[in-house]
């Protein structure tokens, strides 16, 4: 979810803030402004994990909660620390917890079991492979991949639908629980988009993906899901249930509106926010569950942020020829094969390609796997969530 | 601007990695491992996820097609006209299989056996007469059976495949052979319930209550006034000591409202997944009967119900 630029050292250093002395050094100290959108942006999302775990009947446990987001906020301080010698309030990663927390559920947890610790290196993996690629993922000194989005996404292809599923599509009957969430998501949507100027991406994903997903839903695609043991969700409802879930609407809001790895330029995000949308609706095309439709809706993210540096090429190209400006004379361009060769011995980079190809293809094998249906109609000894 | 001012910029490509000590780059190339390792294992190609970390959804298997193996019949109201059933990854509840009856006098070696490569164990129950009972597998140190006569018990043993018994006994002795097994038990649909004069007295869809129950569940009055039940393409969530029980509700939605209304036991359910069918208990008149629910002994259960509609 959105994260904070890097520390800007001399901007640290020119003005007063309170420091604390750790062997024998003065280290600097930062703390949260209350104008910083992360604060905004966490407000939210603690009020629906409480709205889920007290009024919507989460599946999820405090330890699992507490552990994640203590995690990443510790592994955050170090390496900041490690890097900069200054002590910052770790914004991002504590938003990086609890959006793992508040999405990520082991098949098991019973809602009301406060204090189980069921699954809980699950959590601490996804918690891992968050935070990893954040600090080895990089380029122009930037992460590649949102946080929460890339950890949740290859936990739940590589541990796989027998054990763990992310929050449900749909929460609740509609109903006055329903509503409430959904004020909380937009007034927060709207609290934060505003001041990170990402209206206009997330308005334009929800164009795209609410006119696809409608096609699908007039040529009859169908899912199975848990909470709907009645038969496959059709109709209006499968509309209904994917464009307007509270889980589609937190990643677009909050997800893939992150300005550390969106796109730049005004038009490489309009670009990002219809590949993405196009992309996810591909995915969820293949699948007849909705363990796959929510992983289609997270890989669909990883796969245009490994892409963003393109993205954002072709958004300045766009932008260029808009503004009536020359575009710069560039050097005879490298062979493909060159670029590619070149970019495959840097491991980095390489594994940036290997994530950004893997996860939407290995999302769209998951559509392939029809005893996935079995776990959703509770046809198996997991316990039914 | 003419195009001579722009500037001249080289065309974007991916950099070329940085010089790093060797031990870091050893260890990127690691993380390159890592990374591709996890995608093959999130592929789940050749099942490698479900080897790794295990799956609910097992390999598909066929299911049995009778209660005795090779679908003979376990009692003169199912017909032996087995029909092959797909493969399925669903699973039930562990049952027992007869596979054969063995029978001799003194000490023998009785014709041999097999026992299915999916069965998860298999047990002897055995009778005799007179003096001591021994019988034992090859490759396993003990014995089956270690039992004085006249007495009888059973033995049992995880030993797959081809069995040959060796029989040591004093006087006559009887073993009944059975697997246990957890495939889905198909069988057909009794000869009573297909015989002309027969009668569809009410039909219903499984609903889920505090567990998973599908499947259609089909009540007969026989030729002969009796009453049978077919459960098709049925499924519950797996567990022991489940029965099958008439309730007089029409559609029982809590393990409390069933408890409270009259209700009576139709059979105790050993099998829980295919299509199987079971002989109300002389006596027991359904027609007072509204629904038919799946009921747990232990934890006062209902796990799933489906309101009999039609004729009755």
């Amino acid at each position: 979810m959105t994260t904070a630029p890097p520390l800007a050292p001399v901007e640290v250093a020119a003005k007063k803030r309170p420091e604390v002395t750790i062997r024998g050094k003065q280290v600097p100290v930062i703390l949260p402004k209350w104008s910083d959108p992360r604060l905004k942006l966490s407000a939210t999302i603690w009020a629906i994990t409480f709205l889920g775990l007290f009024v919507l009947h989460f599946q999820v446990s405090i330890p699992q909660i507490a552990v994640t987001v203590l995690l990443c906020g510790v592994t955050e301080v170090v390496m900041t620390y490690r890097r900069d010698h200054v002590l910052v309030w770790p914004a991002s990663s504590l938003q990086t917890g609890i959006s793992v927390a508040f999405i990520f559920r082991v098949a098991g947890t019973e809602h009301g079991d406060w204090w189980s610790l069921r699954g809980i290196w699950l959590f601490v993996l996804v918690a891992a492979l968050s935070l990893i690629p954040k600090y080895v993922l990089r380029h122009n000194n930037r992460h590649i991949f949102n946080p929460s989005n890339i950890g949740l996404a290859w936990v739940l292809l590589l541990i796989g639908p027998s054990h763990v599923f992310s929050e449900h599509l749909w929460w609740d009957p509609l109903g006055w629980r329903m509503i409430l969430a959904m004020a909380v998501i937009f007034g927060g949507a709207f609290w934060v988009l505003r001041q990170v100027k990402m209206i206009p991406l997330a308005l334009t994903f929800l164009a795209t993906f609410f006119a696809l997903i409608a096609l699908f839903a007039l040529f009859g695609r169908t899912y199975y899901a848990t909470w709907h043991p009645q038969g496959p969700v059709g109709g209006s409802f499968y509309w209904m249930t994917i464009a307007m879930s509270p889980e589609l609407l937190i990643f677009v809001f909050f997800m893939i509106t992150d300005p550390q790895t969106a796109p730049k330029s005004f038009e490489g995000r309009l670009i990002y926010a219809v590949a993405t949308a196009t992309m996810a609706a591909l995915l969820i095309l293949v699948q007849s569950t909705e363990f796959g439709i929510k992983v289609a809706i997270l890989s669909s993210l990883v796969a245009t942020c490994a892409a963003v540096p393109l993205i954002d090429s072709l958004g300045r190209r766009i932008h260029d020829r808009r503004m009536g400006t020359a575009a710069p004379v560039r050097a005879p361009a490298v062979p493909f094969g060159r670029r590619l060769v070149t970019t495959l011995r840097n491991p980095v980079l390489a594994a940036v390609l290997i994530i950004g190809i893997a996860a939407p293809v290995n999302t769209a094998l998951l559509g392939r796997d029809k005893k996935i249906q079995l776990i959703e109609r509770g046809l198996t000894t997991r316990k039914v969530q | 601007m003419s195009r001579v001012d722009a500037p001249v910029l080289p065309e974007p490509h991916a950099p070329e990695a940085p010089a790093a000590a060797p031990g870091r780059r050893a260890l990127a190339w690691l993380g390159f491992v890592v990374v591709l390792a996890s995608a093959v294992v999130g592929s789940n190609v050749f099942a490698v996820r479900d080897h790794l970390f295990g799956t609910v959804t097992p390999a598909a298997a066929p299911p049995a097609a009778g209660r005795a193996v090779g679908g003979a019949p376990a009692s003169p109201d199912t017909p032996t006209s087995a029909v092959p059933a797909a493969a399925t990854s669903l699973r039930s509840s562990p049952w027992w299989q007869d596979v054969t009856t063995l029978q001799g006098s003194g000490a023998t070696s009785p014709a041999p056996f097999t026992i299915a490569a999916n069965a998860l164990q298999w047990r002897v129950q055995w009778t005799c007469s007179t003096g001591h009972l021994t019988v034992r597998v090859p490759k396993q140190a003990k014995a089956v059976v270690d039992g004085s006569c006249p007495q009888g018990a059973e033995g049992y043993s995880v030993q797959k495949g081809p069995q040959s018994l060796q029989v040591t006994a004093e006087g006559p002795w009887k073993l009944t052979i059975a697997q246990q097994v957890d495939v889905p038990l198909v069988e057909p649909p009794s000869a009573a319930m297909t015989a002309a004069g027969t009668k569809v007295a009410g039909t219903g869809s499984l609903y889920n209550i505090d567990k998973v129950g599908t499947g259609k569940v089909t009540l007969y009055r026989q030729a002969d006034g009796g009453y049978s039940v077919r459960l098709e393409d049925f499924f519950v969530s797996p567990n022991v000591d489940l029965e099958l029980r008439l309730s007089s509700l029409e559609a029982p939605h809590s393990s409390d409202e069933f408890a409270a209304a009259p209700n009576d036991l139709v059979t105790v359910m050993d099998v829980t997944a295919g299509s199987v069918n079971y002989a109300l208990p002389a006596g027991l008149d359904p027609t007072k009967y509204k629904s038919i629910v799946v009921w747990c002994v232990p934890i006062k259960s209902a796990y799933a119900a489906a309101t009999l509609g039609g004729p009755r």
